[in-house]
């Protein structure tokens, strides 16, 4: 039961984790464009 | 190469997540599993301290190039130490509610804090009230420069010398660091993964904030 109640908790971390990753990265790449046409 | 660092960087915080549940035990005097929040709550305290005082150190460099660049950087690191403190003090919350049985409790901690939250709030009030360039980076380089007296005496000697609640801090009063080696692991590894992600942030929103200067204003 603690196990996996653990195992969500680790998951939504991870979740929360990744998307502010994967934002993070995409907004990068959209500057660099921007800087480009700048 | 960027690509190839900010994704050693997802690895290094995901192994930091999964680490902090299943590697770093439970410390001792904690009810349930709350002693975990430590490894994300001390980071976040961390890297909003780093903020501060990175802050500090672009406004000297502003006050001596006068390189709006500068001026930029220290705003940008304001805004994230601001992000990052005010996620620690609500984790802090959802910890003291857990330990204390409330969410707010006036401790020294809690406090100083709070104090440290309000003093670089103003320091934004500020730049937005000055229109004129050179005027606003003066003004907020030389307030953000106060803060290097500021922010260590909340951060580092207000919880030192006052009573409180609160855990010791990493490294106690004595210059001792209790903490189970595995848990000093998780710790550390979340430490360098969290300043990581600052500059990372602080480099995004640097970028964002000159693209934005140099758009014409509609």
């Amino acid at each position: 039961m603690v196990t996996g109640g653990i195992g969500w908790v680790v998951a939504v971390n991870l979740i929360i984790w990744t998307g502010l990753f994967l934002y993070m990265l995409r907004l990068g790449k959209r500057l660099r464009e921007m800087e480009k046409e700048k | 190469m960027k690509n190839l660092l900010a994704w050693l960087l997802w690895l290094w915080i995901s192994a930091v997540i999964v680490g902090a549940f299943y590697y770093a035990p439970l410390a001792m005097g904690f009810l349930g599993e709350s002693s975990r929040i430590l490894f994300f709550h001390v980071p976040m305290a961390w890297a909003s301290f780093l903020g501060f005082i990175a802050a500090a150190v672009w406004s000297i460099r502003y006050l001596r190039s006068r390189n709006p660049a500068h001026d930029r950087a220290a705003a940008a690191a304001i805004e994230l130490g601001l992000l990052f403190g005010v996620l620690a003090t609500v984790t802090g919350a959802v910890w003291a509610r857990i330990m204390w049985g409330a969410y707010w409790n006036w401790d020294p901690r809690q406090t100083s804090i709070l104090i440290s939250l309000l003093f670089y709030g103003a320091y934004l009030a500020l730049r937005g009230a000055i229109d004129d360039q050179d005027t606003r980076g003066r003004l907020s380089a030389a307030y953000a420069i106060l803060g290097i007296v500021v922010t260590p005496f909340l951060f580092w000697i207000v919880p030192r010398i006052t009573y409180s609640l609160h855990p010791e801090p990493v490294i106690n009063a004595e210059g001792k660091i209790e903490m189970e080696s595995r848990m000093q692991h998780v710790l550390y590894a979340s430490g360098l993964g969290f300043a990581a992600l600052f500059f990372w942030m602080h480099d995004l929103a640097c970028r964002v904030a000159a693209l934005r200067e140099r758009k014409p204003a509609p």
